[in-house]
């Protein structure tokens, strides 16, 4: 039996999961919450995770039930994500490795979510959409490496999302892409958006400048809804990443999608997505905001895979960065 | 003879600034020497840092262009040996290896 515990807090999350042999046991979570209209900075962040980091330590060996000793290895996220807050994460689990005696390894978080995915549905060797936040690539496994046959050209779908949501004032309790998704349940007026695919990439800074600058004076006139506006963002922005995931998939004959990330989660996102699936005869697999959403049991997963196939990291080594792309990870565990 | 040129003129019209942290052991001075060298001041930033362990004592030299960098790296050093400090108190004392 191999036990890692996993860190992670690239961004307003801060999570720490124990993964036993693919059992989860054990994935406290916090999320930063920033007002309405704000987002979250890089030194604000940090100081979250700091107040925060050794209480969650705390639980999730207790929920585990498992002392230190227990455990065979401490995966932390080396990357990619916000400077600040992933130091503050990587201090401390360097600083338990070292106490406790135990290797330590940096995980990219992109691979993470994807180790996830397979891990909680199953798929054996999907297409998969990643989107998030900070990232949107669609990606697919090749000789040993997950390669991203596309990705977003300027801002990640989430932060396209996240940013409206300022421009508006929607809460950012529990996400501002959460309460967007429920908004949009509720429009019934379809806003023409600019819609940019290009080739396999997509752009979302032109959509959301534009849908800035129209916002506030579509509103104030009575010309459509907020809710209006959260509909057609998201037929919008959802409509470009299943054109270019179903591209991939022609392209790598693939018969399986799996979606992951924190936008992952918007069921929304999914049924548009299943749709897709169904008319080519393709399976669809999501995970729910539990494993979807950053959290500490995907590092140790990915983690978890890396060292049973002989991987560690060298204290030395385990700089964080704040940029590191998923294709550059050796994927040593897969055939 | 590059190497000895480039730290004269380091040392050379630059703010300079040490800090010394005392430990309960070597050991645990060592445990935060590692958890607080991987991750190097950024580059082209003006500054520089070093840390050494000696007996029990965690000891750190800074050298920088100007005091507004000094203060920056300094501010945040602290923070980090703070948490790396509580994360010992917390979760030590180191198993014996």
């Amino acid at each position: 039996m191999t036990v890692v515990i996993g860190f992670e807090g690239s961004a307003n999350k801060i999570g720490i999961g124990i993964i036993r042999d693919g059992e989860v046991l054990s994935n406290p979570r916090r999320t930063y919450i920033t007002p309405p209209g704000q987002g979250f900075m890089p030194s604000d962040t940090a100081r979250h995770h700091r107040a925060v980091i050794l209480t969650v330590l705390k639980e999730a060996l207790e929920q585990a039930g498992l002392k230190p000793a227990d455990i065979d290895c401490v995966a932390y996220t080396k990357g990619p994500g916000m400077g600040a807050p992933l130091v503050t994460v990587a201090l401390v689990a360097r600083t338990v490795a070292q106490l406790w005696g135990k290797p330590l390894l940096g995980v990219n978080h992109c691979i993470g979510h994807i180790e996830m995915g397979r891990l909680i549905t199953q798929a054996n060797n999907p297409t998969v959409l990643y989107v998030s936040g900070g990232n949107t690539q669609v990606i697919a496994y090749s000789e040993r490496r997950y390669r991203i046959f596309g990705e977003t050209i300027d801002i990640a779908v989430g932060n396209c999302l996240d940013r409206f949501a300022r421009v508006i004032k929607i809460s950012n309790d529990p996400s501002p892409g959460y309460n967007i998704e429920q908004m949009a349940k509720k429009g019934s007026q379809y806003v023409e958006l600019p819609y940019t695919v290009k080739g396999m990439d997509v752009s979302f800074s032109g959509i959301l400048s534009y849908i800035e600058e129209v916002a506030h004076k579509m509103l104030s006139s009575g010309q459509c809804a907020a809710e209006d506006l959260c509909f057609s963002l998201q037929e919008t922005l959802f409509s470009m990443l299943v054109e270019i995931t179903e591209r991939a998939m022609a392209h790598c004959g693939s018969q399986e999608v799996l979606i992951v990330g924190g936008v992952g989660c918007n069921l929304r996102l999914q049924e548009m997505m299943g749709v897709m699936c169904k008319e080519r005869g393709a399976k669809l697999f999501a995970t729910d905001e539990r494993f979807c959403i950053d959290n500490g049991a995907m590092i140790a997963q990915a983690g978890w895979e890396m060292f049973r196939s002989g991987q560690v990291t060298e204290l030395e080594d385990s700089w964080i960065t704040q940029r590191y792309r998923t294709d550059e990870v050796e994927v040593t565990w897969r055939d | 003879m590059a190497a000895v040129e480039a730290e004269t003129n380091h040392e050379r019209g630059k703010l300079g600034f040490s800090l010394d942290v005392p430990f309960p052991s070597s050991l645990e001075a060592s445990i935060a020497l590692r958890s607080l060298s991987p991750d190097k001041e950024p580059r082209r930033g003006g500054i520089s840092k070093q840390l050494s362990v000696s007996g029990s004592t965690l000891s750190v030299r800074w050298s920088a262009d100007e005091a507004r960098i000094l203060r920056v790296s300094v501010n945040s050093f602290l923070v980090h040996l703070s948490l790396v400090i509580e994360t010992m108190d917390m979760f030590g004392p180191a198993v014996s290896q």
